[in-house]
C-alpha cells in the first residue's frame, strides 16, 4: 500500500471527482485529497532591494557578487544602528552612505517638542560595488557636477569602492561616473529623473529646524 | 515613468540591447516576485529564492542577446531560474524552512484557533520537506500544477515535455509522497 | 516707474552676473547664452535662476546635446513655476527661493500641483514649507504614492512631534522597505502607527482652511 490506485491519481490530477471513486477506494482518495490541501500556496513577495543589487551587478559588468559582500553593503541594520536623528537620508539608511556627524551647534536647545541638534555638516562615506571599473567618480550637485573633484578609491579586493565627503546639510543630487563615462545613479538611494533620460541619488544632510 | 512602463518586454530587451542598460530595471522590477513562489518552493525557502532570483537576473542580462524571443522574455527568464533553482538543489543544500515558520507563527498568533492552526502548520512544512526528497524535476511538476495551478498542458508549454510523460512524472512524485507522509497528513 | 525700473536695475545686473560667471567654461557658449535668457524670465516672475543653471552645468557634464540640455533647463523652468503656483495657493503669498525649490523638487518626484497646496498648508510651526516639500518629494522618490505621503506627513504633524520627526520619515520608510514592505505599505504602516500615538494636548494642529502662519 505505497502508492495510490491509478484512479486516485487521476482524482489528484483534477480529471475526476471523490464522489465518482468505487467506495473502497474513497478513504484512499480522501487522504490524497488532505496532500493536495496542505500545499503552501502563500505568495511570496521578494524585497524591492534586490532590484538595486541587480543592477549593479549589471552595471560592473554582470558578474555576481558574494552574498556576503552584498548584505556588508546593503544590510540597513548597520546603517540605521549608526545613522542618527541628526542626519537624516534615504540613502543613508539604504546603507549607500554612512553619515558621521562633523560638527554641532554649541548645545542642544530645549524647548518642548522643537529640541533639536542642528549639525552645520557631516561626513558622508558613499560606497560603490563595481569590480570591473578601472575608475569611479561622485559627481553631484555639491560638486557643480564635476566628475574629476570626488574620485572613489577601491576598498579591498572585492571590487567596493568609497569616498568620505564633509557636505554642508541640505539636500543633494548625485550620481557615481564610471570609468568617465557612465553616468550610474546609487543603486540603493532614491532617485528622481535627471532630465535627460537618466536618474539622479538623493541624498540629505539635515539637522533640526529648517533642513532636511 | 509611464511610458516605460507601458513599453512591452520586447521593447524592453532592445533598449538594453541597444546600450540603455538602465531600462533592464524595468525588467527586475517587472518579474521579480512573479516566479519568487516557484523558487521558494523548488528551493525550500524564502531566502535561497531571493539569492536564485537575483542570480537568474544577472545570468539573463548577460545572456540577453540569447533571448531570441524578446517578447517573451519572462518565459526565457524563467528557464533561466529554472536552471539555477535545478543546480542549486544538485549542490545539496539542505532545506531551510525557518521563514516558513515565522509566516505560520504570525498566522497563528492572530488566529481563534491555534489548535487548528498548528496542525496545518505542521502538515504544510512536512509536505515541503517530503517535496525536497524528490527529484528536481518531480517536485517542479508539482510546484507547477499544485502550488501555481498550472495545467499538464501549460506547464508543456512552459518547461518542454509531453503531457503523458509530464503526467507520468507527476505520478511517481505522489507515490514518493505518500511514502514520506504517511501517517502524518 | 522708470524710477522702479531703475532701481531694480542694478540687482537683475548683479543676479546676471552671477550667471554668467557660473555657466563660464562649464557650459558651451550658445547654451549659455539661451540659459541666461530663461534665468531672466525666472527672475522677472520672482524664481530662483539657481536651479536653471544647476541644470544647464549638469547637462554640460553628462555629455548631454545642447538641445536637449535647454529642453531639460525649460522644465526646470515648468517645475519651478508650477511650484511658486502651488505654494501661494497654500497660503504663503511671497514664497522665498528655498521654499519654491523644494516645490519644484517635489514637483520633479512626481507631485502635483494640488498635492503641493495641500503640503504647504498642513505645514504649520515648527514644520516649514520648505521641509515638509523636501520630504515628501524624497517620499515620492522613492516610491510612495502621493495620497500616501500626504497621509502619513498630515498624521506627523498632527502628532506634533519634532521636526526631527518628519525627517525621520523617509529613513523610517526605507527601513521598512529593507525589511520587504512596499513604499505604499511601509508609508500606511508608520502613518497608523503614528495616529496610534495620537496628538499630545496643545499640539499643533493642521490648521485646515486657516490660511498659512508662513504668510509674510
Amino acid at each position: 500500500m505505497t502508492r495510490y490506485h491509478p484512479l486516485v491519481k487521476r482524482l489528484l490530477d483534477g480529471e475526476s471527482r471523490l464522489a465518482e471513486l468505487p467506495p473502497e477506494l474513497q478513504a484512499e482518495g480522501a487522504e490524497a485529497l488532505r496532500l493536495l490541501a496542505v500545499a503552501d500556496r502563500t505568495p511570496v513577495s521578494l524585497p524591492a532591494a534586490l532590484d538595486a543589487r541587480v543592477m549593479t551587478a549589471v552595471r560592473a559588468g554582470g558578474r555576481s557578487p558574494s552574498a556576503r559582500l552584498w548584505r556588508w553593503i546593503f544590510e540597513p541594520r548597520e546603517l540605521r544602528f549608526r545613522v542618527r536623528p541628526w542626519v537624516v537620508g534615504p540613502a543613508l539608511a539604504a546603507a549607500a552612505a554612512l553619515v558621521v556627524l562633523l560638527n554641532r551647534s554649541p548645545a542642544p536647545r530645549r524647548g518642548g517638542s522643537t529640541a533639536v541638534v542642528a549639525p552645520e555638516s557631516a561626513l558622508v562615506r558613499f560606497v560603490f560595488y563595481a569590480p570591473a571599473a578601472t575608475r569611479v567618480a561622485i559627481a553631484g550637485t555639491f560638486n557643480q557636477w564635476d566628475q574629476s573633484a570626488a574620485p572613489l578609491v577601491r576598498a579591498g579586493k572585492e571590487g567596493v569602492w568609497t569616498v568620505t565627503l564633509v557636505l554642508p546639510r541640505g539636500q543633494y543630487q548625485y550620481a557615481f561616473v564610471v570609468d568617465g563615462r557612465r553616468w550610474v545613479p546609487d543603486p540603493a538611494a532614491p532617485a528622481v529623473d535627471d532630465g535627460f533620460g537618466r536618474r539622479n541619488s538623493l541624498i540629505a544632510v539635515g539637522g533640526g529646524g529648517r533642513a532636511l | 515613468m509611464g511610458l516605460q512602463d507601458e513599453a512591452t518586454d520586447g521593447a524592453v530587451v532592445r533598449a538594453v540591447l541597444a546600450g540603455d542598460v538602465e531600462r533592464y530595471a524595468e525588467l527586475v522590477r517587472r518579474y521579480r516576485d512573479r516566479y519568487a513562489r516557484y523558487a521558494a518552493r523548488m528551493l525550500g525557502s524564502v531566502d535561497a529564492a531571493e539569492d536564485a532570483v537575483q542570480d537568474a537576473f544577472i545570468r539573463a542580462y548577460d545572456e540577453l542577446a540569447r533571448c531570441r524571443e524578446p517578447d517573451n522574455f519572462a518565459g526565457w527568464f524563467f528557464l533561466i531560474l529554472r536552471n539555477r533553482c535545478f543546480a542549486e538543489r544538485r549542490r545539496g543544500k539542505r532545506f531551510a524552512g525557518n521563514d516558513l515558520v515565522d509566516v505560520e507563527a504570525r498566522a497563528i498568533a492572530t488566529s481563534d484557533r491555534p489548535d487548528v492552526l498548528v496542525e496545518a502548520k505542521e502538515q504544510r512544512q512536512a509536505l515541503q520537506r517530503a517535496l525536497l526528497t524528490l527529484t528536481p524535476e518531480q517536485r517542479e511538476v508539482f510546484v507547477l500544477k499544485h502550488v501555481e495551478g498550472l495545467s499538464y498542458e501549460e506547464i508543456a508549454c512552459r518547461i518542454g515535455g509531453s503531457v503523458p510523460s509530464l503526467k507520468m512524472r507527476m505520478h511517481r512524485a505522489y507515490d514518493r509522497l505518500r511514502v514520506h507522509l504517511r501517517d502524518r497528513i | 516707474m522708470p524710477l522702479v525700473l531703475l532701481a531694480a536695475l542694478p540687482v537683475r545686473l548683479t543676479a546676471q552676473q552671477a550667471v554668467t560667471a557660473r555657466l563660464d567654461g562649464r557650459v558651451p557658449p550658445a547654451v549659455a547664452a539661451a540659459v541666461r535668457g530663461l534665468t531672466d524670465s525666472a527672475v522677472a516672475r520672482g524664481l530662483p535662476a539657481g536651479p536653471l543653471v544647476d541644470k544647464a552645468i549638469e547637462g554640460a557634464a553628462k555629455g548631454v546635446a545642447p538641445e536637449r540640455v535647454l529642453v531639460a533647463v525649460r522644465l526646470v523652468l515648468t517645475q519651478l513655476d508650477v511650484a511658486d503656483g502651488a505654494i501661494r495657493g497654500g497660503g504663503i503669498g511671497a514664497p522665498d527661493a528655498e521654499t519654491i525649490e523644494a516645490g519644484a523638487f517635489a514637483v520633479a518626484a512626481g507631485l502635483s500641483g494640488s498635492e503641493i497646496r495641500d503640503l504647504v498648508k498642513v505645514s504649520v510651526p515648527p514644520y516649514t514649507p520648505a521641509a515638509t516639500l523636501r520630504v515628501a518629494g524624497t517620499l515620492a522618490a522613492m516610491g510612495v504614492p502621493p495620497s500616501a505621503t500626504l497621509k502619513l506627513i498630515r498624521e506627523t504633524v498632527r502628532s506634533g512631534g519634532a521636526t526631527a520627526d518628519l525627517q525621520r520619515l523617509p529613513g523610517s520608510v526605507q527601513a521598512q522597505m529593507a525589511r520587504g514592505q512596499t513604499p505604499a505599505q511601509a508609508a500606511a504602516g508608520l502613518a497608523r502607527a503614528t495616529a496610534a500615538r495620537g496628538s499630545p494636548p496643545g499640539g499643533p494642529k493642521t490648521g485646515k482652511g486657516s490660511g498659512n502662519p508662513h504668510r509674510p
